[in-house]
């Protein structure tokens, strides 16, 4: 799994421009299902055909990130948030473009925390005029926070970009196990979830899951000063009730948590009362579809230094595997 | 059935006629009496848009960018409001339908009614020396605006309009400038798309240019309230492929930092990378740039990330739809005077044909 999440980590995907990856993606995936496909927005979708009921997971490819929208003079570049970005976390930040040039994103000169926002910022390449600028990058550009992985105590990985690589890596390393799966299965590594849960909507109107389970990362309420919330840190794989995108359909929550406790796998209720997931964008597309999450508790979410707990990750991977394994 | 028209007068015409959201039916009519014979088919629409196709003719379209179904969209409907009450003086109370900023309304001339017939009215606001000098600077609320119609009483403007009547501006479609190149008039947004669309279609038709995939014209309603008619017409029309023409607020302005401009006026039509609806699909967006270059087109890419526009339901429909949007720059959008420059209205239309022209066969 970590050598997968190496891997995902490598690839630059910002919202829009996920094509490297998702062909990445798509390439690991094909021995182990009947077709992989990508759509018109650049969604993998790949499908193990069985029968009974159609489920779909669903994990995104993309990361928050930025946009070039103009080069100064003097070779500074303006930029655009793509998706949440949180520029105190970013200020001062290394950042990385997709044709791998470095920069910095700097905030203007006497510029206060609480003006912190896309126009306050901009990014220095080292480039000394418009023109020096010119040949390095263009306006359209995308880059985003240099991804990183390091371990932790614990067993505790900290990184980024893991919303929602995470999620992918998961999928990607249960696909191994496909062979094993009941049901007729898709996995979907969607685009733009980022952006407003654009890609998932199109990939489940294709696919017309019966269950659609998105597979993301979710805030705990386990830091410090943290919003009321009983998810943790190393106490499982999250069941989503509801985020404040969806209600969960209560019968297949209730399943998977039946799952989870037959198979002996550790999971926690999920109530997020912030951001919302590609379970949205799943249970109303097209004539809808019984929607739920299997999430990963991360701490510091959006930011360069998100952390997971190995066992965390481990307990969704079992879970999603369990699920599929169960005749629904 | 109108003959003889160009693009520019074809633009008056739908500049001068009344057409805010959700009473879009007198734009509708015109639209389709200027199309009518240039297209195979015209789909019934319930939104009201004009959904017009132009057969293609089935063979392997050459090149990297090959649809199915191409949807070039445009939307028919103008900022404006709808009545929402009449005072006991007869003065119309009003629900603003769009992102207008209520500094631009004050002193305008008005057109209130429905697609059939309007009477004229003002916006009125209280005298200067009866507003509060802390208030002087701040914007109207919507609340605090009316509309004279010239009635003396609740009685007698019941007799000229109805709660539930729409407004949109009086104003005159006007050239102006060096060399006459400018225009200004209501509505540009959108009615600059819908009148180089008709043209387009025109031209297809008139130089018996036969596209490999089918063409579907949308003229969409209710684009500015964000309940987008376009929602609907790409769930029907089901392409692969799409092109919005839009206009794009031009911030080439005294006092506007240059990386917040936008697009310029005179420079082309301003191709989206993304916005806060869409992030439109980048080896398109490439190949109709590429496009522009290799004919001389003049084009310009979008800056800053602002707007957003029928794209925003395209992208997402059905299955997913590869989009692009090329957008007239405009001055002053929302209010009564827009202001474009007819060259780049010119370009964008240039560079429509170019692109359909790319999606033919072999000549024969």
């Amino acid at each position: 799994m970590r050598t997968i999440l190496k891997k995902l980590l490598q690839i630059p995907s910002v919202s829009g421009r996920e094509a490297r990856l998702g062909e990445y993606i798509a390439g690991e995936m094909q021995p182990y299902f009947d077709t992989v496909e990508t759509d018109a927005l650049g969604n993998v979708l790949c499908r193990k055909r069985g029968e009974g009921k159609k489920l779909l997971f669903c994990a995104h490819m993309d990361e928050i990130g930025f946009i070039v929208t103009f080069i100064e003079e003097d070779g500074y570049l303006r930029c655009a948030p793509v998706g949440g970005i949180d520029f105190h976390a970013a200020a001062y930040s290394k950042v990385v473009f997709e044709n791998g040039r470095y920069g910095v994103l700097i905030p203007e000169e006497g510029t206060k925390p609480e003006d912190y926002k896309g126009d306050a910022f901009v990014v220095d390449i080292g480039a000394k005029s418009r023109e020096a600028a010119s040949c390095l990058v263009k306006v359209g550009d995308c880059f985003a926070l240099e991804s990183s992985m390091v371990s932790l105590a614990g067993g505790r990985i900290c990184g980024h970009p893991l919303d929602d690589k995470l999620g992918c890596a998961i999928l990607m390393s249960a696909a191994g196990d496909a062979a094993s799966f009941q049901n007729d299965i898709t996995f979907v590594f969607s685009v733009q979830e980022e952006v407003g849960l654009r890609g998932a909507r199109t990939a489940a109107f294709q696919a017309e899951p019966d269950f659609g389970i998105a597979v993301d990362v979710t805030l705990t309420g386990d830091t410090k000063g943290a919003k009321p919330m009983a998810v943790s840190l190393g106490k499982g794989a999250a069941i989503k009730l509801q985020d404040k995108s969806v209600i969960c359909d209560g019968y297949l929550a209730e399943k998977m948590a039946r799952i989870a406790e037959e198979k002996g796998i550790s999971y926690q209720k999920e109530i997020l009362t912030a951001g919302g997931s590609d379970t949205a964008a799943l249970q109303l597309a097209g004539a809808g579809c019984r929607a739920g999450c299997v999430s990963i508790p991360l701490r510091y979410c959006h930011s360069g230094v998100e952390m997971a707990d190995s066992k965390d990750i481990q307990a969704c991977r079992d879970l999603i595997c369990a699920i599929a394994q169960t005749k629904f | 059935m109108k003959q003889n028209w160009t693009t520019l007068s074809l633009l008056e015409e739908l500049s001068c006629t009344f057409g805010p959201s959700g009473c879009e039916e007198a734009v509708a009519d015109t639209i389709r009496a200027h199309i009518a014979m240039y297209c195979d088919e015209i789909l019934p629409d319930p939104m009201g848009g004009v959904l017009a196709r132009i057969r293609g003719t089935g063979a392997a379209v050459p090149g990297p960018v090959a649809p199915r179904r191409l949807m070039l969209s445009c939307h028919m409907d103008e900022v404006g409001f709808m009545v929402r009450s009449i005072t006991e003086e007869g003065l119309l109370k009003i629900a603003s339908m769009c992102g207008s900023d209520t500094r631009v309304l004050a002193g305008r001339r008005v057109w209130v009614g429905s697609a059939a017939s309007q009477v004229r009215g003002v916006f009125g606001v209280k005298p200067l020396h009866l507003i509060k000098s802390e208030d002087r600077d701040n914007a109207l609320d919507i609340d605090e605006l009316y509309v004279d119609i010239g009635a003396e009483s609740r009685q007698a403007a019941e007799e000229m309009v109805h709660v539930g009547d729409f407004g949109t501006f009086e104003s005159d479609f006007i050239s102006f400038g060096m060399d006459d190149g400018y225009i200004k008039g209501k509505a540009l947004d959108d009615r600059l798309g819908c009148a180089v669309l008709c043209s387009v279609m025109r031209q297809v038709y008139e130089r018996e240019i036969c596209p490999c995939c089918d063409l579907y014209f949308a003229f969409t309603c209710r684009e500015e309230l964000g309940i987008s008619g376009a929602r609907t017409a790409a769930y029907k029309i089901d392409p692969d492929y799409a092109i919005v023409f839009e206009a794009t607020a031009a911030g080439d302005i005294s006092g506007t930092s240059e990386y917040r401009q936008v697009a310029r006026l005179g420079m082309g039509g301003a191709v989206s990378l993304m916005d806060r609806s869409t992030i439109y699909d980048r080896p398109f967006t490439d190949w109709i740039l590429q496009t522009a270059r290799e004919e001389n087109i003049p084009c310009q890419i979008k800056q800053y990330v602002s707007g957003g526009n029928d794209a925003a339901h395209i992208h997402k429909s059905r299955t997913g739809v590869r989009c692009a949007a090329i957008s007239a720059p405009a001055r002053y959008i929302h209010t009564a005077s827009n202001v474009v420059a007819k060259k780049d209205i010119v370009s964008i239309e240039q560079l429509a044909m170019a692109v359909i022209n790319r999606l033919c066969g072999e000549k024969k």
